[in-house]
């Protein structure tokens, strides 16, 4: 190498850092965000203690269906999303969607499958052996979206997420594009948690920003954060992740946000603690406690925690240190350190009852879906005043 | 493709110097990658389960096909041989808390300027420096990584991964055992 040619490349190794550098002090990084929080609805305004429910899915016969999630639709519909097949990972495991007006009257639309092995391997130009677990979310404008597992080879460790959206709620989806998010090969990442609707600083107003629980299971089994941005047209989408625990014992994380910059976290545990651990952040998510164990038993199961006006939370998990025979409504009004059981939604021996998916829509009304027996998808909507009956029942007991 | 198109025909005793023959290896190695295997061309299936190949290890593959078609070294030895333990320092520094050990993970410091630019920077004018060759390589990761050649938007996944880590730990082992 010459002396020029060294200069040379010298000055273009320069250049060449420059951009990036330019790049990310011009721009607010995806994380430097602030938590939506949801509207709060006096009980008052949300009239009497109302629950219904009804299922969402048809029976699966022989089959089976898991992991349902849920949102309000930009036209003003509830949309849900899970998946269904002969059995979990099979190959002609589908993902299906289906709507409903608000207001229990109205029946669900027949299930629609809007992904599938053979789709998602034309849309991801790759070969994928099986699709899993779809996290269904929507922002402020028409925009719709949808983060789903693939895999292409082994299981659940060789996960890789992948996202959709939508412009005419659900109608038409766009091609589905891989997020790479871990540098061996891509593999173990999966969602489960409900995305969260955040506020940039300093951000291009036209992008959607969320912050997407998800986690990671492969030699570590830790949860992470996919801070995720989209253009209005779905067409640019800007990603990163962050770790909110080390380890092996933490997984499938739920956060319930309590104000711009603060949230709780609940881990599904896989330890032999066999107990719901939680985490804090007072940062907006940038940073997150050490865990904590709860003294709520957890059968290495999913739970989901949501936000209540009076400063609650609510949380829906299995009752449980062994099976998932029994689904419960817990309330804390501490931030979640100390729980109140207040209904058993499920209570069956050798049935299961699993990942709950909850949240509040803009008319007060909290919807939860789950998995019922691993044959439907079960929707229960409720009021805060119910909560607050049940709450208060209890606390009278 | 190329390079194992190469390897068969060296294994072969048949040496394919010269431009004719490395066109001609080129557009067989360009059929074979468009080949349909169940459906999916066969370099598909090699993207499906490695859709990130680092650019130094694509230039060691590169470097190596244009040594035996043309007996011209883009790299030496000197850098090739800077290039392995670069690699296995980096797989080093990643995967483990990558991939779980302890609460710190570095694959985010990839997504946007940070330390992590600052030490390739550094790492790459030392190498200029020293006129060793893998500064160039490095200078090109940097390039495809501004460019967003590869899937991934992480300068890690430029950088190193995992193929190129085990022909590193493989090659250096190699040159100890050649040395003993």
């Amino acid at each position: 190498m010459s002396k020029r040619l060294v200069i040379i490349l010298g000055i273009l190794t320069l250049l060449a850092y420059a951009w990036p550098a330019w790049t990310r002090f011009s721009t607010a990084p995806l994380t430097s965000a602030s938590f939506i929080p949801a509207p709060r609805f006096e009980t008052a305004t949300n009239h009497a203690p109302f629950m219904a429910q009804d299922f969402i899915s048809p029976s699966s016969g022989s089959g089976m269906v898991h992991v349902g999630s849920i949102c309000e639709i930009p036209d003003g519909q509830l949309g849900t999303v899970w998946y269904g097949g002969t059995r979990e990972g099979a190959k002609d495991v589908a993902i299906f969607f289906s709507t409903k007006p608000q207001g229990m009257s109205a029946p669900w639309s027949a299930p629609r499958i809007i992904v599938d092995r053979a789709s998602a391997s034309r849309e991801l130009n790759r070969y994928i052996r099986k699709v899993g677990n779809p996290v269904l979310f929507s922002g402020p404008g028409k925009e719709l979206w949808m983060i789903y597992v693939t895999i292409t080879v082994g299981g659940w460790s060789g996960s890789s997420l992948n996202v959709k959206g939508s412009r005419d709620s659900g109608l038409t989806w766009t091609d589905s594009q891989r997020l790479t998010l871990s540098p061996f090969f891509n593999i173990s990442e999966l969602v489960k948690g409900r995305p969260l609707a955040l506020n940039m600083t300093g951000g291009n107003d036209n992008r959607n920003h969320f912050a997407v629980p998800i986690y990671h299971e492969f030699l570590g089994y830790f949860p992470e954060i996919l801070w995720i941005s989209v253009s209005q047209n779905n067409r640019n989408i800007l990603y990163e992740k962050s770790r909110m625990a080390g380890g092996t014992s933490f997984i499938q994380p739920s956060i319930a946000p309590l104000n711009t910059q603060s949230a709780t976290a609940f881990y599904r545990c896989r330890s032999k603690a066999r107990h719901i651990a939680m985490a804090r952040t007072e940062n907006a998510g940038e940073s997150w406690s050490s865990p904590h164990f709860l003294d709520l038993p957890n059968p290495d199961s999913a739970v989901d925690a949501l936000p209540l006006s009076k400063n609650g939370i609510l949380l829906a998990f299995n009752d449980s240190r062994n099976n998932r025979e029994t689904l419960q409504l817990a309330v804390s009004t501490d931030k979640g350190l100390l729980w109140t059981r207040i209904h058993t939604l499920e209570n069956s021996p050798d049935q299961e009852f699993s990942y709950p998916y909850m949240i509040k829509a803009r008319n007060g009304l909290i919807h939860l879906v789950y998995t019922w027996k691993r044959k439907r998808i079960k929707h229960v909507v409720f009021n805060e005043a119910w909560v607050d009956q049940k709450l208060e029942r209890t606390a009278k007991k | 493709m190329m390079a194992l198109c190469q390897r068969v025909i060296m294994w072969w005793g048949k040496p394919s110097t010269g431009w004719i023959p490395t066109i001609i290896l080129a557009l067989v190695s360009a059929l074979m990658v468009s080949l349909p295997i169940l459906g999916l061309p066969l370099g598909r299936w090699f993207f499906s389960l490695f859709a990130n190949p680092s650019i130094p290890l694509t230039a060691l593959l590169f470097s190596w096909v244009f040594k035996n078609a043309f007996q011209l070294s883009l790299l030496d030895v000197k850098g090739i041989r800077t290039g392995w333990i670069f690699s296995l320092l980096a797989g080093a520094a990643l995967y483990p808390m990558a991939l779980g050990a302890g609460a710190f993970d570095p694959y985010p410091a990839g997504w946007h300027f940070s330390w992590l630019f600052v030490v390739l920077l550094l790492v790459t004018v030392i190498m200029l420096s020293l006129k060793n060759r893998f500064s160039g390589v490095l200078l090109v990761t940097i390039l495809a990584f501004n460019l967003r050649l590869l899937e991934s938007g992480n300068l890690w996944d430029y950088l190193v991964d995992p193929i190129l880590v085990i022909t590193s730990i493989v090659g250096l082992i190699v040159r100890v055992v050649k040395r003993g």
